[in-house]
């Protein structure tokens, strides 16, 4: 019953972590009301994506059907991340704008679109593996220990709402200006780790290869597996045995995200 | 807007496989027929406890679930992972390991479910 309330505490810690950034950006504009609606919309489309996705993976028992759902999850990782730096470069473009922007309703309504599929993305990715696991448990487990297993994982989601909570409230000790400042590269570091989960994933099917793999190892520094390399690698991509492809990957999401960045900023400037 | 995702999409895609038919000696090489083992994921264990591989060589991990429930075949260092309903089986490549040893677990069954693989 541990293992289900820290499965669910970090799954929905993670999703949490996104939309808390969005909400710190969404909390500075002028209109907040349909980025609000948006944001929760796609919430909510998330958990509903999260189930089917789980579903899915109960029913795909052929190897084929395997591969097609592995397929579509890779997918939706490297589309979540072009989506957030897409996003990025939306908000930071429109910068000085993004008043009169979100002012228009065509403004607010791309925005809230954006939002909203970011959150869905987020939150499908997270909550799909939950479903699995608290299904399968379900399964497992007879009648009392079904209740047990419930009141598990809700007390998992009931503790990262409050560790979330926590941390939004240490935030504000940051001015506003500073969490508004920092949602940009905070939103480009969590679609750098979707990246290198995608590639990590990728190699795993084969269809990338590592070159050198590893580069280093710096697992006795810091590892990856567990405590604060852990919670690195998932919400920035922190590898501790880093394979060449993924480095490349890594280095050219930067280079790009930095370079399309520096880029709208000059010609805003304009 | 609307466009836009769509043609970071279609780069970042073209990257990675970009990527990986830039280097088609180099995969070559390592891709020589990968090494086939077969790991089975019952009652919450993973069977067998010990699988002894030969280093420097391309595996292939057959897992099969034979349940009764899901199980998250996963190793954090080497960074796979395989989510596996019941029934459902899948493989996993390993790409050329330095000797040692490499504790695979499943997450969903973090205490009883262990796999060493010891590369040597």
């Amino acid at each position: 019953m541990l293992n289900a309330l820290i499965v669910v505490f970090r799954e929905s810690l993670e999703a949490m972590l996104v939309i808390g950034v969005l909400l710190a950006w969404i909390a500075r504009q002028p209109e907040p009301a349909t980025l609000m609606r948006g944001l929760w919309l796609g919430v909510a489309a998330g958990i509903a994506l999260a189930l089917a996705l789980g579903f899915a993976t109960f029913a795909a028992q052929s190897q084929l059907a395997g591969e097609a759902l592995e397929k579509f999850q890779v997918g939706m990782v490297l589309f979540a991340a072009a989506l957030i730096v897409q996003m990025v470069l939306w908000m930071h473009r429109h910068g000085r704008h993004m008043k009169q922007e979100l002012e228009a309703q065509a403004g607010r309504a791309v925005g809230a679109l954006g939002i909203g599929a970011v959150a869905a993305l987020a939150v499908a990715r997270e909550g799909a593996e939950t479903v699995i696991f608290l299904y399968g448990l379900g399964l497992e487990s007879g009648g009392g220990d079904r209740a047990a297993l419930l009141a598990a994982g809700l007390a998992g989601f009931a503790l990262a709402a409050a560790t979330g909570a926590l941390v939004a409230r240490g935030a504000r000790f940051l001015s506003y200006r500073t969490l508004f400042a920092a949602s940009e590269i905070l939103l480009l570091v969590i679609a750098s780790s979707l990246l290198t989960a995608g590639v990590d994933r990728m190699i795993g099917l084969d269809w990338l290869p590592p070159l050198l793999d590893p580069v280093w190892d710096s697992s006795a520094l810091l590892d990856d597996g567990s405590g604060a390399g852990r919670l690195l690698a998932d919400f920035a991509g922190y590898r501790a045995r880093p394979s060449a492809s993924l480095l490349i990957a890594y280095a050219a999401f930067w280079a790009y995200a930095l370079w399309r960045l520096g880029r709208s900023a000059s010609t805003a400037a304009h | 807007m609307l466009r836009a995702p769509f043609v970071h999409a279609v780069f970042v895609m073209a990257l990675w496989f970009g990527l990986g038919w830039a280097v088609p000696a180099q995969a070559q090489t390592a891709a020589t027929e990968p090494l086939v083992f077969s790991v089975v994921i019952k009652d919450g264990r993973i069977l067998p406890a010990r699988l002894e591989v030969p280093a420097g060589r391309k595996l292939k991990l057959a897992v099969k679930n034979e349940g009764p429930g899901p199980s998250e075949f996963e190793n954090l260092s080497l960074r796979v992972e395989k989510v596996l309903a019941p029934g459902a089986s899948s493989f996993l490549v390993i790409h050329p390991l330095k000797p040692g040893t490499y504790r695979f677990i499943d997450e969903f069954h973090p205490t009883t479910a262990e796999m060493l693989l010891i590369a040597q």
